[in-house]
């Protein structure tokens, strides 16, 4: 069998999916502003209102004042789109974009089963993302995209030859030259089609006709047109003047949250990675990757780190759209470490790291990791990655002495010398008669470059003040840090 | 040397049928992992004598100040490295003066620690509230040696107040490092007294742990909050 799902109303669908507020009311889709075409899909309000598709735009206005004209947005088609194909791949791997709002579904090996029940279940499935929907199965691709064009909302073909032959020729769509002469001859419906003798059909209306007479048989299974599912998950807004506050801006994040982690679930996926990009108002985009420590596809979570990264964010500009980008990846099913102690709530430990870094600023907070070099006080801050750290931590036990506390930037200091050792040290932070020093410790590196560096620690017990470090680098002795100051 | 103030005794609590669950469980993990030792879920050991203490270790879910020479507090530090790398488990350092060193200690267990430097004393403690509130990691340590009395005395009392009430719905060790005793509502307290000289830098660490003079003074949860001092 194959189904074909089909999105009446497309283009008016992908306008109303995120536009809340239009539900209800009279809507006209055109084709663009500029192009003062005609009326393309219209809702059932407008139609009660005596507007019809192809009607001009100042005539249905003319009829219906308070209808909303809308142009078509091709970004958000390309979304609908996108969420169709979703959900097909959720049926099976073998989809066919067909047309617009419209793909066809191999269900060929698939278990014989109450295919209106489940054709139901999958209408619901788009329900839950704002699509209304249709769908025929049927035994062949053609018959089945036939079929989803009558359902309503599912249409289950068992027995295509009775299923065809009330069909009115139209719904095939051949040429207008092709309906006429047929129209002439009187054939009006499927069955009266597939009687004719086809060569002799063929000979006098050509190709078309028989392309025509072999959908109208449905005897022939075509091969489809595969597609692949997505690597990414996208949905785009644009606001109609630029936002100013935060407030609306979280509630159409919100409303895009939504859509998204409803399309994940339906795919049975979690998102590990999340891009806001905010357009701006002077053409200029801002885009903030967001790495979700433990992928989820719940709304609470991912909706909370957007909140506390916008909340400390200024724009020189104000935005004017948003697209919120979703990379997938399986649900992790690993087995809890039953002897570790890992992070309770990774999420909330990611929002936690992201107030912290907005409070002490980016570079002040996560692990610190020792340089590959000698240099002393060269280290650089890792972003912390609790929930992926793994296996033993060894502890050196053979450290040595006291550990230091460092004065940042070192204290510049004046030290006295007798035979080469120093005698007394005179600086902001200690001053005193050097009663025991330890050195000189003599350390150097880069010397392969301009950054070549060669320095001499000594380590000092300064009398009624504690043990201290003093360092020479280019003949400039400074105060590095403290171990002990003794009791206060 | 450790001296010991006042250590009352938890009344036991009832065993009930979730209880036996659990005593049951630990037995089963028991026999089934021998290797693996079973703690008592009230206090984190250090493995240390030092600063365990007749309780056995830093109560959970209560604030412990650290008081004592500016040397103590690294030490500490070295002991809290051991501490994660043991029980696999995460902390917090807040360093308030922005003087910890990593170079000084081993990049292994620095891996298990989340190291937030502060301009001022105000941030150092906006951090530790964070952190607190988060839940997430079982120690947070609060360094405040490093900051001038001057700072610390801006530091209003009712701050310990709220993050004793904080850490209490937690089961997170808090321990702030100061250069003085300035907590009056802290659960325990551990006062080092030792004054180091120029010999400790040729010692290995775990001999200077082994070393250390320690006082510990504890508030009971019944009784009023007086200090009392006793020999061990």
């Amino acid at each position: 069998m194959f189904a074909a799902i089909h999105l009446p109303d497309f283009h008016l669908q992908a306008v109303l999916r995120l536009r809340e507020e239009l539900r209800g009311k009279p809507v006209a889709i055109i084709h663009s502003a500029e192009s003062g075409g005609g009326i393309l899909e219209i809702t059932p309000e407008a139609r009660a209102a005596g507007v019809t598709e192809g009607m001009p735009d100042v005539q249905a206005l003319a009829r219906c004042p308070a209808l909303e004209i809308r142009s078509r947005q091709p970004v958000q088609e390309q979304a609908v789109a996108a969420i169709l194909l979703e959900v097909a791949h959720s049926i099976s791997p073998l989809v066919e974009a067909t047309e617009e709002g419209v793909c066809t579904v191999d269900l060929r090996g698939v278990r014989n089963r109450d295919w209106s029940d489940w054709g139901n279940e999958i209408i619901t499935r788009l329900a839950r993302v704002s699509l209304v929907s249709r769908m025929g199965v049927a035994p062949n691709p053609d018959l089945a995209w036939l079929a989803a064009w009558r359902a309503n909302p599912v249409l289950v073909v068992q027995q295509p030859e009775l299923f065809l032959r009330d069909l009115p020729i139209a719904t095939m769509r051949p040429s207008r030259a092709l309906l006429t002469i047929l129209e002439g001859w009187g054939i009006e419906t499927l069955g009266q089609l597939t009687k004719l003798p086809s060569a002799d059909l063929i000979s006098r209306l050509g190709i078309e006709a028989s392309q025509l007479c072999e959908r109208a048989a449905a005897r022939k299974i075509r091969p489809l047109r595969l597609v692949q599912l997505a690597e990414e998950f996208s949905e785009f807004l644009e606001f109609e003047c630029g936002i100013e506050t935060l407030e609306p801006l979280l509630f159409v994040l919100r409303r895009l949250l939504d859509q998204l982690t409803r399309r994940l679930d339906g795919v049975h996926r979690v998102a590990a990675r999340m891009i806001l990009q905010l357009a701006l108002e002077n053409r200029s985009d801002y885009e903030r990757d967001f790495i979700i420590p433990a992928p989820t596809c719940e709304t609470e979570v991912l909706f909370r780190i957007l909140d506390t990264h916008l909340e400390d964010l200024h724009l020189e500009q104000r935005p004017v759209g948003v697209r919120l980008t979703m990379e997938p990846i399986r649900a992790d099913h690993n087995q809890l470490r039953l002897f570790e102690n890992p992070l309770r709530d990774p999420n909330r430990f990611g929002e936690t790291m992201a107030r912290l870094i907005a409070l002490v600023g980016p570079g002040h907070a996560g692990i610190g990791c020792p340089e590959d070099t000698h240099h002393p006080d060269s280290f650089r801050i890792q972003e912390p990655c609790f929930h992926e750290l793994r296996g033993e931590t060894t502890v050196a036990v053979c450290a040595v002495g006291l550990p230091l506390r460092r004065y940042r930037p070192p204290v510049a200091a004046n030290i006295r010398q007798r035979d080469r050792s120093p005698e007394f040290v005179s600086s902001a932070v200690v001053n005193g008669p050097i009663l025991d020093a330890l050195g000189p410790y003599r350390s150097g590196g880069d010397w392969w470059d301009e950054k070549i560096w060669q320095r001499e620690e000594w380590d000092v017990e300064v009398a009624r003040a504690g043990l201290y470090r003093i360092c020479r680098q280019e003949n400039e002795w400074s105060v590095e840090g403290c171990y002990d100051t003794g009791l206060c | 040397m450790i001296n010991v103030v006042d250590f009352p005794v938890p009344a036991a609590a009832p065993v009930g049928v979730k209880g036996a669950r659990l005593v049951g469980l630990r037995s089963l993990l028991a026999e089934k992992f021998p290797a693996v030792e079973t703690k008592e879920s009230g206090v984190l050991p250090t493995g240390h004598a030092a600063f365990d203490g007749p309780e056995g270790g830093l109560r959970r879910g209560r604030l412990t100040e650290i008081t004592g020479s500016l040397g103590a507090g690294p030490l500490f530090l070295e002991l809290l490295l051991t501490i994660l790398a043991r029980e696999k488990c995460f902390a917090a350092l807040i360093d308030g003066g922005h003087s910890f060193s990593p170079e000084d200690y081993s990049p292994d267990a620095l891996a298990r620690l989340l190291w937030v430097f502060c301009r001022e004393a105000g941030q150092a403690i906006k951090s530790a509230d964070l952190l607190l509130r988060d839940g997430n990691l079982a120690l947070v340590v609060l360094d405040l040696q490093w900051l001038a009395p001057r700072d610390l005395q801006r530091i209003p009392a009712s701050t310990w107040h709220r993050f004793q009430r904080v850490v209490e719905k937690t089961d997170a060790v808090f321990a702030v490092i100061s250069p003085r005793p300035m907590i009056e509502g802290a659960a325990v307290r551990i006062a080092v007294r030792n004054q180091w000289d120029l010999r400790a830098m040729r010692c290995c660490r775990s001999k200077l742990m082994s070393e250390l003079e320690v006082q510990i003074f504890s508030r009971t949860t019944q009784a009023p909050p007086v200090w009392s001092r006793r020999s061990a």
